[in-house]
């Protein structure tokens, strides 16, 4: 088969020694950067643009992709242990991974976030390899109405998850929503609640949102019970090795090969992202779970599925941009600009001009996956340590970290209030048992629900019908009600059994 | 004898410092209005590297990421460092932009313009299925009913995709300019909207179209340049060649801050005249599609005034201008 050909061709040029060793060095940056709140792929890349100066094409552009995966890879390190995503596509990891923690599991919860991610990265390497040029064109499928039903389902889904409190998980969405109305409007420039304040205009960047509910608003609750000294959580002195049971690996397989399609999917989708990858395949797991109870309390499923989705994802958003030029993700675009800076350009001559940087590309997904997994696991042991340090030492670090984050991503001050003002809300909706899921979600994609809105209004002059035009539109349109109406439909299932 | 000689020279080096000779004797901070990646990030890391490569500055560049306000941020930062010679800011059109469109009350009269370096291009690009083949047809599409051809960009509503789309459309003699539908895709599905039909053409950068132009996904009607391009889009014809006698130039240049002393501004002048003449910089705007140019001081300020004008009459029309 000539694809196969291909691909160890590919498989060659990424084990040349040069090649290996910025594929190596490019994993290790990756994850390092990934683990740092704030700085993500897309800042790895651009620092890392002038090594294209001196590097081959083939390299550089291993290199880099490396740093993206390893991103996928190290962003649910800190997501596990204190609670804060290491880059925002882990935000669904502390769902679940964080009180894992909290039951003494983080060596497990550590060990099947990397297992997932690779799970998830390597089948998603395969079809690429097989599937790239048909599957681009789902890209094009999906016009702003599309987007926009494809929103709709993501929030209900998610605020129908919080059994018993549809309402409460409804006003978490509205607040999430309203974080993303602030800013300027890219349709009209018109600036809306910024208070004339020229750093509010650019909008509220969800990533503080995350660190400010997350990490902060942990940090507080925790500060709290040690004062009372009720609960204080004890130190952990012991560790395990970092691994996971048969019978994890077995209640964990099945979710790993569920999130992979729907992270890869998404991934396809140009402008959607590893959050959202992440969020619905955690929602679509609690959903089929016999135990969706568990979830958020530590399910092992719960860290599994999201961390396999945005793996998936990452490598689904490479297909658009390298067959079709179409930038998947900010992360993607860069990545380009690298491409261009060889004069190279994407799209399907790419593998046929230049196999080596093509095939080079694909097949260190399959190679660079592994690397990751084999230098996270000794990795994930030195970390793991981190819960040995008393709390009154971690959480000013972790407060430390938040604020260090929050201002890396965008050096603003302005970031650093919200940052606070977000930690209060996060430490008061714990308290008020509001779920923060809901609003995490809403704050990561309310721009592009609005946006996708109005872009279709705008396209057909008004006419609402524009949302029910398509096949895609209208079954996501159906998935949606389905949702909403779930919680009364497994309801009156379970008073006729009963 | 030892102290006196360690004086004179500790004299002369201060003396040195106050004229300036010296300059630039520390770093030099660069600032990028926009996130990494984007025209003027990458604007700002190819003239540093340039500068460094050649030669001609021996100090460190240090480019800094200031995102936010469409530019608004990096150009309110710049208020703040009025008189430090030791800080510049790469700026385009948007600099113009949005202080008409009110989004800041600064304006290029609070920087010192320096030299402007490059120019770049828009495109208006359709998918490869797409039944018009030239400009002009859209712009008759256009004049029978505006509403008929839906406009794509990724600039917001007012900024320089939506307004190089209309000086062509205006030139082509397209009345209701306020009724044509231009939407703005900033979430990187641009391509996306436009391969997938969901939009009719998209008016963006040059650079952003050849991708997809590459890839044989889309083709490139016109381009805003005065004369046709380099590389892979010569084959594209100019706006003034389709018969619609309008252009729109994505100029780049460098600023100071207001009251910057005139040794930097010299010093900085001198620099990127040198600059654009090295064969470094040549091969660079041939990697990246730019057209040449050079335009420093008073001339570059004329120029600036005269462009506000003629993006303030667009903007008045479509009800942004914002002025008094």
């Amino acid at each position: 088969m000539e694809t196969l050909q291909y691909l160890l061709y590919g498989l060659e040029v990424v084990l040349r020694p040069s090649t290996f060793l910025w594929l190596t060095i490019g994993s290790f940056l990756g994850t390092v950067i990934g683990m740092i709140p704030g700085l993500g792929p897309a800042t790895g890349i651009a620092l890392l643009l002038p090594l294209t100066f001196v590097l081959k094409p083939e390299t550089a552009l291993v290199a880099m992709a490396a740093i993206y995966f390893g991103a996928m890879f190290g962003g649910s390190r800190s997501a596990i242990l204190l609670n804060i995503p290491g880059d925002a596509s882990a935000v669904a990891t502390c769902f679940d991974g964080y009180p894992m923690t909290l039951k003494g599991e983080a060596e497990a919860a550590l060990a099947i976030s990397a297992i997932a991610s690779f799970v998830g990265g390597f089948i998603a390497a395969i079809a690429f390899v097989f599937l790239a040029v048909p599957l681009s064109k789902i890209a094009l499928l999906f016009g702003p109405p599309e987007y926009f039903a494809l929103m709709v389902l993501a929030l209900t889904a998610t605020a129908s998850l919080s059994e018993g409190k549809l309402l409460k998980g409804l006003f978490a969405t509205a607040i999430g929503l309203m974080t993303t109305a602030v800013g300027l409007d890219p349709q009209t420039s018109v600036s809306r609640f910024t208070f004339g304040n020229l750093e509010l205009q650019g909008g509220i960047d969800f990533l503080v949102v995350i660190m400010g509910v997350y990490g902060l608003g942990e940090v507080f609750k925790s500060v709290e019970k040690t004062l009372n000294k009720s609960s204080a959580k004890s130190i952990q002195r012991q560790f395990k090795k970092i691994w996971i049971t048969k019978e994890q690996f077995k209640r964990t397989l099945i979710p790993m090969l569920r999130a992979t399609p729907i992270g890869f999917i998404i991934g396809l989708l140009p402008g959607t992202g590893g959050t959202i990858a992440a969020l619905m395949s955690y929602n679509v797991e609690k959903k089929l779970s016999k135990e969706p109870e568990k979830f958020g309390k530590g399910a092992i499923e719960g860290v599994a599925a999201p961390e396999a989705a945005n793996n998936a994802c990452s490598i689904g958003a490479m297909i658009p941009t390298f067959t079709l030029g179409i930038p998947g993700s900010g992360t993607a675009a860069i990545m380009l600009g690298a491409l261009m800076m060889y004069g190279l350009q994407p799209g399907p001559l790419l593998f046929e001009f230049r196999p080596e940087v093509g095939w080079g590309i694909v097949a260190s997904l399959f190679v660079g996956n592994f690397i990751c997994a084999v230098l996270n696991i000794p990795l994930a042991n030195l970390l793991v340590r981190v819960l040995m340090v008393p709390e009154k030492i971690l959480y000013p670090l972790v407060i430390a970290l938040c604020f260090i984050g929050v201002y890396a991503a965008e050096m603003s001050v302005v970031n650093l209030y919200l940052l606070v003002f977000f930690g209060i809300l996060g430490y008061l909706m714990r308290k008020l048992d509001i779920p923060t899921a809901p609003m995490i979600l809403a704050s990561v994609i309310g721009t592009k629900l609005e946006q996708s809105l109005r872009k279709s209004l705008m396209l057909s002059d008004g006419d609402f019908s524009i949302f029910f035009r398509s096949t895609i539109s209208q079954i996501l349109i159906a998935l949606t009600i389905l949702s909403l109406l779930y919680p009364m439909i497994s309801k009156t299932l379970k008073r006729r059994r009963t | 004898m030892k102290v006196r000689l360690t004086a004179v020279l500790l004299l002369g080096l201060l003396m040195l410092s106050v004229f300036g000779a010296t300059y630039p004797d520390k770093p030099v901070t660069l600032i990028a209005p926009g996130s990494p990646g984007g025209g003027w990030d990458t604007t700002a890391r190819v003239v540093a590297q340039v500068l460094k490569e050649t030669g001609l500055v021996t100090q460190t560049i240090v480019v800094t990421n200031m995102p936010g306000g469409g530019g608004g941020i990096g150009l309110a930062h710049m208020q703040t460092k009025v008189g430090d010679p030791y800080t510049i800011i790469v700026f385009s059109p948007p600099l113009l932009l949005i202080n008409l469109t009110g989004q800041t009350k600064y304006s290029f009269k609070d920087l010192t313009p320096l030299a402007m370096v490059l120019h770049d291009y828009g495109a208006f690009a359709v998918s490869k299925k797409s039944k018009y083949t030239s400009i002009k047809e859209i712009m008759e599409a256009l004049k029978t009913n505006p509403k008929s051809v839906k406009v794509g960009g990724i600039s917001a509503y007012g900024s320089m995709d939506h307004i190089q789309f209309l000086i062509a459309a205006k030139a082509a003699g397209v009345t209701s300019l306020k009724d044509i539908t231009y939407v703005s895709f900033q979430e990187g599905d641009h391509l996306a909207a436009l391969l997938g039909g969901h939009i009719d053409v998209l008016s963006t950068g040059l650079a952003e179209t050849v991708n997809a132009v590459q890839a044989g996904a889309a083709r490139v009607l016109a381009v805003t340049a005065p004369q046709r391009v380099a590389g892979l889009l010569s084959m594209v014809p100019t706006l003034r060649e389709e018969g619609i006698d309008a252009e729109f130039v994505n100029w780049r240049g460098f600023f100071g801050p207001l009251n910057m002393p005139s040794h930097a501004v010299e010093y900085w002048i001198s620099t990127f005249k040198n600059m654009v003449e090295t064969p470094t910089w040549e091969n660079k705007l041939a990697n990246y599609g730019w057209g040449r140019a050079f335009v420093a001081g008073t001339d570059f300020k004329a120029f600036l005034e005269k462009t506000n004008d003629l993006y303030k009459e667009i903007l008045s029309e479509l009800g942004l201008y914002k002025g008094e």
